[in-house]
């Protein structure tokens, strides 16, 4: 009899992708109010085809925490930035058949931990561009000019609506701001010329 | 089930001593008799029922064996003695207790709070060694009870409790009740000399089996009983006497009495071995609970790996065959980390890599040797998966 259910012993005993990224692009970490485990996922990611190339977790965490990042880490591999940040917390538990309710909060840990490694990206690739191309929405590759011509084309007022339009937003979320301060830019820019 | 577990969980449970389950099979077999009947064969099972309690009553250095009464087990103990004390002196709604007692009496006395009673709970250092001048500030005229643990469960710190009687007396009419569950049969007990009213105990921490306990009801205090029916155990604790593990509890205490001693320093040496040659080896590895040894049960080792998850050591080791147990929130049905360890002040990344050892009467030098060969690579394993730095890091001197 194991220690875990059969699957997440698996991963326990044998855990993909676990340690230290050598060379990460981005890296983020979740900590659980619960029960205070902690998860870090790092990231390797290929900026001109932006995806992610490698990703590797560190935790400290029950089993199934660790089983958890071990299949999210395998499953964002060769995964494009927008489908890495919009990849559910079912992609992860549906593996194991089932997890007991209280370690979904595991998964969901996990899932966090990835969205802030990909807002780190964000932030380090707003820092490195500069100027109207910047890219707003390193999860889509959507940059400013692509917002800004959304909005004026169908007269978007939310953040809801430009994602809905362009995807920008529909990812990690940590150019939400950043958005809204375009939608903001634009609209009081329109008022002041009527 | 596994052939062979080496079984370092002694303080959860032990194995029914093969002594005590010859002296209880005849009385699951031929010797089924009522206690209470009229009968021969029943006054028979009388006299074995007796004669238990004058080994408990040896064992616990009582006075008297009629201070001795059955119950179904620790908790029940603790619980009847907290509340049978405030009914006995309802005017009195002032508790004292510590941060670190059994749940069987730290949720009782919660719950009592919460209908209530005013709780005082006194502060544990970070050895896990009580403040006794805040206990004799902490006494008041409306103070009942005062309930305090002989050995912590989780790291074997003992309680000074003949000074903690001797306080409670010289400063109050409080009552003096005792959660004794981890002490017995690991380190000797002289309930005569000491301040102390109310005594709890459970067999199957040493080696009688689960579900037999009893309390220490000191001569001349008179408990209501806390199950209410029939006249056994004089009227103290209704039931039909549980014969069989009443004779298991007896014998076990025997057992305890006759080798108990050469046990515990049999013990004490697998124990010291354990925990020096981990402080020394593992990087990170600190122990739980006061340094000096005299202030600690024989028998018990709580060390934390820190940076590392305690029930992925435990996971570990559970499949290398050894039993053990950790104080990490992870492995409580509550999520969260062992309140004892948390009064203690033990730093959170500590305190969620803490593995407590538990020795007893059937270990042996190899499977102390076989724990310590094992346990560096899975510390080290999992180290490597920690998110901290430094876990990684050497050994700070």
């Amino acid at each position: 009899m194991s220690f875990y259910p059969g699957r997440v012993q698996e991963h326990f005993d044998a855990p993909r992708n676990a340690g230290e990224l050598e060379g990460a692009d981005a890296t983020g970490e979740a900590c659980s109010f619960a029960c205070g485990a902690v998860v870090r996922i790092s990231l390797k990611i290929d900026a001109t085809r932006q995806t992610v190339t490698d990703a590797k977790f560190k935790t400290l965490g029950c089993g199934y925490l660790i089983a958890c990042a071990s299949v999210l880490t395998e499953a964002v591999k060769e995964l494009a930035l927008g489908r890495a940040a919009t990849l559910s917390t079912d992609a992860i538990t549906d593996w194991f058949g089932s997890l007991p309710p209280e370690r979904m909060d595991c998964a969901a840990l996990c899932r966090e931990a990835l969205h802030a490694a990909l807002a780190d990206y964000h932030s380090a690739r707003l820092e490195e561009w500069t100027g109207d191309e910047a890219l707003i929405c390193t999860c889509f590759g959507v940059s400013e000019n692509s917002i800004e011509r959304a909005i004026h084309a169908l007269a978007l007022r939310t953040v809801e609506q430009v994602t809905r339009t362009c995807n920008a937003g529909g990812g990690c979320r940590s150019c939400h701001p950043l958005i809204e301060d375009i939608l903001d830019d634009y609209w009081r820019a329109r008022s002041a010329r009527s | 089930m596994r052939e062979q577990i080496v079984y370092l969980d002694n303080n959860a449970t032990t194995r029914v001593a093969p002594e005590v389950f010859d002296a209880m099979r005849p009385y699951l077999e031929d010797l089924y008799g009522n206690p209470s009947s009229a009968h021969t064969f029943g006054r028979e099972m009388r006299r074995s029922v007796e004669s238990a309690r004058e080994q408990v009553a040896q064992i616990l250095g009582a006075g008297d064996a009629s201070e001795i009464v059955f119950t179904s087990c620790g908790s029940e103990s603790d619980n009847w003695a907290i509340r049978g004390v405030l009914e006995l002196v309802p005017g009195k709604r002032h508790i004292v207790t510590t941060r670190v007692e059994h749940e069987a009496v730290r949720n009782f006395c919660e719950r009592l709070e919460k209908n209530g009673y005013e709780v005082t709970w006194l502060e544990v250092d970070e050895d896990g060694g009580l403040d006794l001048e805040a206990l004799g500030a902490a006494l008041r005229p409306d103070t009942a009870l005062v309930s305090a643990m002989l050995a912590n469960n989780e790291t074997g710190v003992l309680f000074p409790i003949e000074e903690i009687g001797r306080i409670v007396r010289d400063n109050s009419d409080a009552l003096f009740h005792v959660d004794g569950v981890q002490a017995v049969g690991k380190i000797p007990i002289s309930l005569r000399d000491a301040n102390v009213d109310l005594f709890a105990i459970s067999g199957h921490k040493f080696h009688a089996p689960k579900g037999i306990g009893a309390l220490y009801v000191r001569k001349g205090l008179s408990l209501a009983p806390f199950i209410v029916g029939g006249g056994q155990e004089g009227g103290r604790r209704a039931g039909t006497e549980s014969l069989p593990y009443i004779v298991g509890l007896g014998r076990a205490c025997e057992l305890a009495r006759v080798d108990g001693d050469a046990e515990a320093l049999r013990v004490r040496a697998l124990r010291d071995r354990l925990e020096d040659t981990i402080l020394a080896s593992i990087p990170n590895a600190r122990l739980n609970g006061a340094g000096d040894r005299a202030r600690r049960l024989p028998n018990t080792s709580n060390i934390s790996f820190e940076y590392v998850e305690g029930e992925n050591i435990l996971a570990s080791l559970d499949a290398a065959g050894v039993c053990v147990s950790t104080g990490s929130a992870c492995n409580a049905e509550t999520h969260e980390a062992s309140a004892v360890l948390r009064a203690m002040n033990v730093p959170y990344t500590a305190a969620r890599g803490s593995i407590r050892f538990s020795l007893g009467r059937y270990n042996t030098e190899s499977e102390i040797e076989y724990t310590l060969a094992i346990l560096p690579g899975i510390i080290e394993r999992l180290a490597q998966w920690s998110p901290y730095d430094e876990a990684s890091g050497k050994r700070q001197v």
